[in-house]
């Protein structure tokens, strides 16, 4: 790297032109609307001013107000939506991250078939969310669906359950999400146990650790890194939920399973009330900030200087 | 002696029957939906229609009990799938050609220069991964209209909006994946194809692009992936005539009218063009680690 910084100007307009045209995609369709984002959500852009929103009235802060205020139907949903993503994105990151753990441990194993298993966990993961999350609404259709079938049969339930209407919505995607989520976890965390050096469980072993504590002392502490990253992507990807919610719930997944993202479609689409659709995806943006810097601080005081 | 030896090889045993069980368990949660989607697609629209959960000799079953394929035949019957297939086709291929080009360079740059806000740029670059899709889609949607109006340049429902848009939707990804594949590539290559007389663009054509092929591919599927399977944008900004099939699947089933076997079969069609690809990307993937590691 020290050569590098040597080299003349002239190679640095190379490398400027290089990375321009990807620079101005990047402003064209993240930053520069980002920025309108910000305007959209302090001016009453609605279908009246929506032709010339540029010159929407000014409202400062009105729309963050209206759109949180527990008073107002949206508010109410608002509110709602973000417990909603959070049960459901802990629940969800959770899950996903002990099954893929014991997964990964179990594909670590010596057994025949290994190779096939380890292509065979990648489908739900490469498996299109439109695919799968239609496949699972099928599944949990209370009339014709799989779930349902089973639960009589084996009777633990009489009457068949209706899994994607009211409260057990919530948890019908989770489910579904779970089962499309694992396979990542599982992926890098397996990628990861191969590059714990063995000498380390043959230490271990020479000084009678049992299994656990070899689980406990050297396994987990070398996952570190790599679980870190990866609760972190699943934090960002699970409070971020759409497609699950959109393709098993309809545009209105109702109250009991309202998530920021489908709310806030239907605000600005729907109901175009844009500015408040701004206003509400902005409060999602901060709080994902805070969430990730807390998180990241948290982690900074008992993590080495490992790099990411 | 000898018993302890056998408690040993009893105990070895034991584990080698859990090991399998633990697996069979595990493909059994990740091939139950495949199966229900291949059965399904069998499934003639009387018997979905008619199957009841609650009467014995109606219960939804694995086998179809008059398997056809009519769902296939009659896939675009009453949904236009072919069309949505090559509205996506269009867009996907689109996306992962533009995706390529631009990511290429810039992943170079990133790679081989230590320019004047690389460390800014890079954390731009990661910080668009983070940030909520939802958060510009509205400004993004109204940013399309005034556009139109004030130009005349349609973007909303067109292709080359939509190969726009998730251009820049995978470009973060693609820079930072490709940048690490050629920060593998050894800085002398470089320097020896310039001594010989190449420029630097030249260098990057002749010597690097062959080098770094299997990088290429896999950037260049992940952007293909991206765009078939993207739903929230789609969702607002397809319309009629670029409708993609992550989106146009859902017609299926509405509220008039749900055409099951229909959709599983659709599902099927729709899951191929990723599979091959990721099958192939996936073979390119242990090509670089071997290349990776025969090199290192």
């Amino acid at each position: 790297m020290k050569r590098l910084s040597g080299w003349s100007r002239r190679k640095h307009a190379t490398a400027y032109w290089m990375i321009l045209p990807a620079v101005v995609a990047m402003l064209l369709v993240h930053y520069i609307p980002m920025l309108w984002g910000f305007y959209i959500s302090a001016h009453d852009v609605n279908i009246f001013t929506m032709v010339n929103w540029i010159n929407a009235p000014f409202v400062g802060f009105r729309n963050f107000i209206d759109g949180l205020n527990p008073a107002t139907t949206t508010g109410a949903r608002a509110l709602r939506s973000l417990v909603n993503i959070t049960v459901y994105s802990i629940v969800a990151i959770g899950a996903g991250y002990v099954i893929g753990l014991a997964v990964a441990i179990l594909l670590n194993q010596n057994f025949r078939g290994r190779t096939l298993m380890r292509g065979l966990i990648l489908l739900p993961y490469i498996t299109p969310d439109s695919v799968a999350y239609n496949v699972w609404k099928f599944i949990f259709q209370s009339r014709i669906g799989l779930l349902n079938r089973y639960l009589i049969q084996w009777n633990l339930v009489s009457e068949p359950p209706i899994w994607l209407i009211g409260p057990p919505a919530l948890w019908s995607v989770t489910i579904a999400s779970i089962w499309k989520g694992w396979p990542f976890a599982a992926l890098i965390l397996l990628a990861a146990l191969q590059k714990i050096p063995q000498e380390l469980y043959e230490a271990a072993r020479v000084d009678g650790a049992t299994a656990w504590q070899q689980f406990t002392m050297i396994t987990m502490p070398q996952l570190r890194t790599v679980s870190v990253m990866q609760i972190l992507m699943s934090i960002l990807w699970n409070f971020n939920a759409f497609n699950q919610f959109y393709i098993m719930l309809g545009r209105d997944p109702g109250i009991a399973a309202e998530v920021p993202s489908t709310l806030i479609l239907r605000e600005a689409f729907t109901n175009l009330k844009y500015g408040i659709g701004s206003a509400l995806s902005i409060v999602l943006m901060l709080i994902l900030l805070v969430i990730t810097t807390v998180y990241l601080i948290a982690l900074r005081g008992t993590a080495g200087a490992e790099e990411m | 002696m000898k018993g302890r030896k056998m408690r040993a090889r009893s105990a070895k045993v034991i584990k080698q029957v859990l090991i399998y069980l633990a697996v069979l368990l595990v493909a059994l949660v990740v091939l139950m939906p495949y199966a229900w989607m291949v059965s399904g697609s069998f499934k003639e629209t009387l018997e979905l229609q008619s199957s009841d959960v609650t009467v014995e000799h109606l219960k939804p079953s694995w086998i179809p009990r008059n398997p056809t394929l009519r769902n296939y035949r009659e896939v675009n019957q009453t949904v236009p799938m072919l069309r949505y297939f090559k509205n996506s086709i269009i867009i996907s291929l689109g996306t992962m050609v533009a995706c390529t080009v631009i990511a290429l360079p810039a992943a170079y740059a990133l790679s081989r220069f230590n320019f004047r806000g690389r460390g800014v740029y890079t954390v731009s670059v990661l910080a668009t991964q983070m940030l909520p899709g939802i958060l510009f889609l509205i400004p993004y949607y109204l940013i399309f209209t005034t556009i139109t109006r004030h130009t005349g340049i349609p973007l909303r429902d067109t292709y080359g909006g939509m190969i726009f848009t998730y251009t820049s939707f995978a470009l973060p990804f693609s820079i930072v994946m490709l940048r690490s594949y050629l920060n593998g590539i050894p800085l002398e290559i470089d320097e020896q194809a310039m001594i010989d007389g190449c420029t630097r663009l030249r260098a990057l054509w002749t010597v690097i692009v062959p080098l770094a092929t299997p990088g290429i591919a896999a950037v260049a599927i992940y952007a293909f992936i991206m765009a078939w399977n993207e739903v929230l944008f789609a969702s607002v900004l397809t319309g009629r005539s670029t409708r993609t099939v992550a989106v146009g699947i859902m017609d299926y089933v509405t509220a008039t009218g749900a055409n099951w076997g229909g959709m599983m079969a659709a599902c099927i069609v729709i899951s191929i063009p990723v599979l091959i690809l990721f099958t192939s990307m996936q073979r390119y993937i242990v090509e670089g680690l071997i290349a990776g590691a025969t090199k290192g």
